[in-house]
């Protein structure tokens, strides 16, 4: 019989890191305004994760939460006894029970913590955490021989950024294009995201955000899902436009000219004798910091 | 002797084969379904993914616009291979109204696979709990059990004029059906390994695997099993957790009779406790359901080739060693060294045993020490290739072609005429002008017999 | 351990001297080529034989590691001396010594063709820290200085035009080099870093009058010079980079170079005389829209896709960050200062965390890399190494370590933490 000749696949393996966003002012419902509870939007990541395990056997997923005051893995599929243990009713499979306790710890934990510290006004999480403990555990992958699965990011975000995070984040970003590591980005909540839109954009990855969440997976597994190898022939959601403007440091204004100091790089909008950052005898970093937000925002 | 042609031919062309009623059956099996998926091209699996939560048929044509014009090609083949697997169902409402090809996954592979996503993926079986195992091989153990048992295995096939006092259950009729083509024993000379043989030897372990559970499984039905039962236990044996022991109890007969035959080829190993007894499955078994010739799944190289022409194998295996010996000088054989020489004379050996330049560079190129890989030079120095692909061409001087000769011919037109006419076909070989004679090769002969008639 | 490796490393530089003046007596007839490769290897010298008789190799990690960590320390140190102003804006002249020294093979093939790979990689990892950054490059050849490339921010150009060089042949002259760069950087505004790095094959310089002058001429300019010997120590090199505020540094092997000239790809702290801090007029193109056709300046012809639209003359330019071709305005985009931001904050380095804390609390230190996940219990003879970050004081592995400092610029843990954020 004619049959389609036997190939290699092997290079369709790969690894997906799920940043999960934990944040409680997202998910409580404040800001919440997409109607999706915290379960029903775990039981389509599940799916996904059983998913791109299905697709492979050499396919590994690890979840990392995003909280608010912390992050944490909880979920790794490469550790035996993750998978290999079914529980002793063999009702539960192992993968999303054990996920789902560990969920639970953390969740718990990083409630303890914000008890610890008085509220902010802050409801960004800590993306710059999970994208660095997720780019140092790709590097694991990477280094781990001449043959490895090819690693991606999939964030998983609902709450907005956090501006203070700006330097942290597109630190990762980069460090993430230099490893040739895509960010895809799947926004769940209200609004864009000016840094996962970068991040997406700049590593070469895939930001949507789905116009309803009720058939969340189905947006997951016909996009997300996608190994890096089939990318390269298929349909996937266009890169959005994203606004490289920078806004100045002075009015906060989005300028498309400005004037930019030579030793600290903050942006101005108009011409000014001196710079008034780097002049300043204040330690500088506290300085910069304040000068960064806006950038940030802007996008 | 009928010719046994050893290709790297994927399990699931196997599968494919079986009859449609058979392949529904085996779709019962949620391990099978898993599997089926695994082995898909890429583009196949997010298809069926993809329209795993959708009831209704989706027509060819929308499916052509997830992809970009330059997958089309993969995009043909992927939806051949569904089709093939019947996966996908072409058109199942019978015959379409808008006379359009739309597709549907099969239900009960679709059914099958929806509890998969939703619930995680299950063990086949349970495995034993500790306190009867009492004490159970680490990975190492299981690893190293499996490999020298495949091993054994392997030189015990090569190696055999002593099949009859053999040591694994595989009856020697079976021993022979396995030894078909690889090995010749017309003359007194006793057994030599053919050419299929040794392109065998030098494929990597999975794909001899392949090759001998293929064989099993077609002879299966000789020894009165359904090859659709061994099959769907064989694949089912992929998805038992390495290193876990799982009662025999549990299996039905033919599975049993199957596990005797799987221990020898390393796949399981049987152990035996004060009252149950129990098997393991190593690496090997639960590597089957990976694609062929997966790179990920094969073993750590260990021939470092130098540009003087020495090779060092570092590995204490005997089969390397013979391996090695069929186209290198073995000089010295040190605890966990081989070390040898590739010479002209050891090449032409295995020249005449039929064995190509391109296998022997290719098998040193896979079987490369990881420093040697790690380095940015080629892991085999082009020297050396190069002289074994010039070795390989000193003996094939004279080429052969089967050729028809033409003289006589009544004009000088004529006679150019036939010349270009051979020339557009590819088919010249030689002409001499001057005595207007001309030689063709023989495939265009009844071309040129009919082009000459015309002319006259 | 220390001791011992250090001591190993002299002793394999004072042999490796030894054997390039074995070599040249016997003038590279008794050896054939294979030979040589191992005996410039020394690859038995990894080996280590155990009881048994069976051969490993040795593991290197942890000296590595070692190394890395000092030069870490060092790197730290000196930028904690000299505040944390960088020289974010650089124009780097690279001068290439193309005189017939450069033909000779103590570097493999020759040390032209070994430099040219390596200034490749090194322009391109400029490029990726130094965004708002140029470079020209200059050859060195017959004792004429040539400007090969013009100053510019696009790495291709520069690796194209490097890589058609080909031939070296007579004296090299290290006045006439500095005086071309020296009439080329005069005419950069004063914000920017004027850098000469050399890469000097030669043993000697011709010159057609003081080359004394010259340096004094740079001084005064205000040029920072820096040289990468490839044969041996020179005196007026030497005496340039003192002179000037550069480093002087000899390659010993090819791996060498390779490090030494990765190490000026990071922006110099900024010594304020150097460059006077200003306010620089710089645009935020942006993207033009998808599918429409305009005229690009860079390459003067129509274009489809989308490319960056200059705000100031509205023309077209196909990368970022560029200079317009029309109006001269520099382009950048606000990612391309992002990239330069973690040298303004650079994360302090780990402390190792030492053995009798490891011995004394085993009981409640972590098993697991904070960052990797990778399992931080010894196991066989790999050794038992782990470093924590001061601030967090969470345990990382060595491979972590050398990530987080050397690509990632964020440390793991102090960002999943919120309130040990002091950004």
């Amino acid at each position: 019989m004619a049959s389609a000749p036997s190939k290699q696949y092997s290079d369709d393996v790969s690894v997906v890191m799920v940043l999960l966003d934990t944040n409680p002012f997202f998910w409580s419902g404040a800001n919440n305004t997409t109607k999706v509870s915290f379960s029903s939007f775990l039981n389509h990541v599940i799916s996904f994760l059983n998913s791109v395990l299905l697709l492979n056997q050499l396919n590994q997923v690890v979840v990392i939460a995003t909280g608010y005051n912390s992050c944490d893995y909880i979920l790794d599929s490469s550790t035996s006894e993750s998978i290999n243990l079914s529980l002793g009713n063999g009702k539960m499979p192992a993968l999303c029970s054990k996920m789902l306790q560990k969920l639970e710890e953390f969740l718990i934990r990083d409630e303890q913590l914000s008890r610890e510290n008085l509220p902010t006004g802050i409801t960004s999480s800590l993306l710059s955490g999970s994208l660095s403990l997720a780019l140092c555990y790709i590097q694991k992958v990477l280094r781990s021989g001449r043959l490895h699965p090819n690693p991606r990011i999939l964030c998983l975000q609902g709450s907005p950024d956090g501006p203070e995070q700006y330097v942290a984040v597109m630190n990762a970003i980069f460090s993430a294009q230099r490893s040739m590591v895509p960010i895809d980005s799947c926004i769940v909540g209200a609004q864009h995201s000016a840094f996962l839109q970068q991040a997406s954009y700049i590593t070469g990855g895939v930001y949507l955000k789905p116009p309803q969440l009720d058939g969340l997976f189905q947006y997951l597994s016909t996009v997300f899902a996608t190994d890096l190898h089939s990318r390269s022939f298929l349909q996937l959601p266009k890169p959005v436009g994203v606004d490289f403007r920078a806004s100045c440091f002075c009015h906060k204004n989005t300028i498309d000219m400005g004037y930019i100091c030579s030793v600290c790089l903050s942006i101005f909008c108009q011409q000014r004798k001196k710079c008034s950052t780097s002049d300043t005898k204040r330690n500088s970093i506290e300085i910069y910091n304040h000068h960064l937000l806006p950038v940030a925002a802007s996008g | 002797m009928p010719q046994v042609k050893i290709i790297a031919k994927n399990f699931m062309d196997m599968v494919a084969a079986l009859p449609t009623l058979k392949l529904d059956k085996l779709y019962e099996n949620t391990f099978i379904c898993e599997a089926v998926l695994r082995s898909l091209p890429p583009l196949a699996k997010k298809y069926a993914l993809q329209l795993l939560y959708i009831e209704e048929p989706v027509t060819a044509k929308s499916m052509e616009e997830w992809v970009l014009p330059d997958g089309f090609s993969k995009h043909r083949v992927a939806i051949d291979r569904l089709i093939q697997l019947r996966v996908f169902i072409e058109n199942p409402d019978g015959f379409s109204r808008k006379k359009e090809t739309s597709y549907k996954l099969n239900p009960r592979f679709q059914v099958n696979l929806q509890n998969y996503t939703a619930h995680g993926g299950v063990l086949p079986r349970e495995s034993m709990s500790s306190s009867i195992t009492v004490r159970l091989p680490t990975a190492e153990e299981l690893d190293s059990y499996a490999l020298e048992q495949w091993e054994s295995f392997l030189l015990q096939l090569i190696s055999s004029g002593q099949i009859e006092k053999t040591t694994t259950s595989f009856s020697p009729s079976m021993m022979r059906i396995f030894q078909q083509g690889l090995v010749s024993q017309r003359d007194r000379e006793g057994p030599r390994l053919t050419e299929s043989g040794f392109q065998f030897l030098l494929m990597d372990t999975n794909a001899q695997l392949w090759y001998i559970i293929r064989e099993y499984i077609i002879n299966s039905e000789d020894r009165g099993v359904d090859s659709a039962d061994l099959i769907s236990f064989l694949l089912e044996l992929s998805f038992h957790a390495t290193g876990q022991a799982y009662n025999t109890s549990t299996l039905d007969e033919v599975q049993r009779s199957a596990v005797k035959d799987l221990a020898d080829l390393g796949l399981i190993k049987l152990q035996q406790g004060r009252k149950e007894s129990w098997f393991i499955p190593t690496k090997l078994a639960t590597n089957l359901s990976v694609s062929l010739s997966d790179s990920s799944s094969r073993k750590e190289g260990y021939v470092v080739v130098e540009t003087n022409f020495r090779l060092y194998a570092y590995s204490t295996s005997k089969l390397h060693c013979e391996i090695l010996r069929l186209f290198a000088r073995i000089e010295y054989q040190l605890p966990n060294l081989i070390v040898g020489a590739i010479t002209k004379e050891s090449l032409y050996t295995a020249f005449e045993n039929g064995i190509s330049s391109e296998q022997i560079i290719s098998f040193l190129q896979q079987n490369a020490h990881p420093r040697v890989c790690d380095r940015a030079a080629p892991s085999v120095p082009e020297n050396v290739t190069e002289q074994i692909r010039l070795w390989e061409s000193d003996l094939n001087r004279v080429e052969v072609t089967p050729a028809n000769f033409y003289d006589e011919f009544p004009s000088k037109d004529v006679f150019e005429g036939a010349c270009d006419y051979a020339r557009d076909n590819g088919g010249l070989l030689w002409e001499d002008s001057k005595r207007m004679r001309l030689v063709v090769k023989a495939e265009i002969h009844t071309l040129m017999r009919d082009y000459l008639h015309r002319q006259k | 351990m220390n001791y011992f490796t250090s001591n190993h490393v002299e002793e394999r530089r004072v042999a490796e001297e030894k054997e390039e003046e074995d070599d040249e007596e016997v003038n590279d007839n008794s050896m054939e080529v294979w030979q040589k490769e191992y005996a410039e290897d020394r690859s038995w010298e990894s080996l280590q034989e155990d009881e048994s008789g069976l051969l490993h190799s040795i593991d290197n990690d942890a000296v590595q590691h070692a190394q890395y960590r000092r030069r870490l320390r060092n790197l730290s140190a000196a930028t904690a001396a000299s505040r944390i102003q960088k020289g974010l804006i650089r124009y780097l002249y690279i001068v290439i010594d193309l005189s017939r020294a450069a033909s000779q093979n103590d570097f493999k093939p020759t040390r032209m063709a070994a430099v040219a790979k390596h200034v490749e990689a090194f322009i391109r990892e400029f490029f990726d820290q130094n965004p708002l950054s140029h470079i020209g490059l200059v050859t060195i050849k017959d004792g004429v200085a040539q400007c090969i490339t013009d100053l510019g921010g696009s790495p291709d150009s520069h690796i194209k035009t490097l890589m058609s060089q080909s031939g070296c042949s007579g004296d090299s002259s290290l006045q006439n080099a500095l005086d071309l760069v020296e009439g080329y950087l005069c005419g950069i505004p004063s914000y920017g870093h004027r850098e000469v790095l050399l890469l000097y094959s030669a043993l000697t310089t011709c010159d057609p009058g003081d080359v004394m002058e010259t340096i004094k001429k740079c001084k005064r300019s205000k040029i920072r010079c820096s040289v990468i010997g490839l044969s041996a120590e020179v005196f007026v090199c030497k005496h340039l980079c003192q002179e000037t505020g550069g480093s002087y540094t000899i390659a010993l092997n090819e791996f060498h170079f390779k490090d030494l000239l990765l190490e000026h790809a990071p922006p110099p702290p900024a010594i304020a005389e150097f460059a006077v801090g200003n306010l620089i007029k710089m645009g935020f193109p942006q993207r033009a829209a998808e599918g429409v056709v305009s005229i690009c300046s860079c390459h003067k012809e129509a274009k489809v896709d989308g490319g960056y639209i200059c705000p100031r003359c509205k023309a077209r330019v196909c990368e970022l960050p560029t200079e317009c071709r029309i109006c001269g305005l520099t382009l950048v985009s606000s990612p391309h200062l992002a990239r330069s931001y973690h040298h303004l904050f650079p994360i302090t380095p780990f402390e190792e965390v030492s053995l009798a804390l490891l011995n004394s609390s085993r009981h409640r230190l972590t098993t697991t890399c904070f960052g990797c996940q990778q399992s931080l219990v010894p196991s066989g003879n790999r050794p038992n190494l782990r470093v924590a970050c001061p601030k967090c004081k969470q345990h990382f592995c060595l491979d972590c370590d050398i990530y987080i400092h050397e690509s990632l610029h964020n440390c793991p843990g102090c960002e999943s933490l919120r309130h040990s954020q002091t950004i």
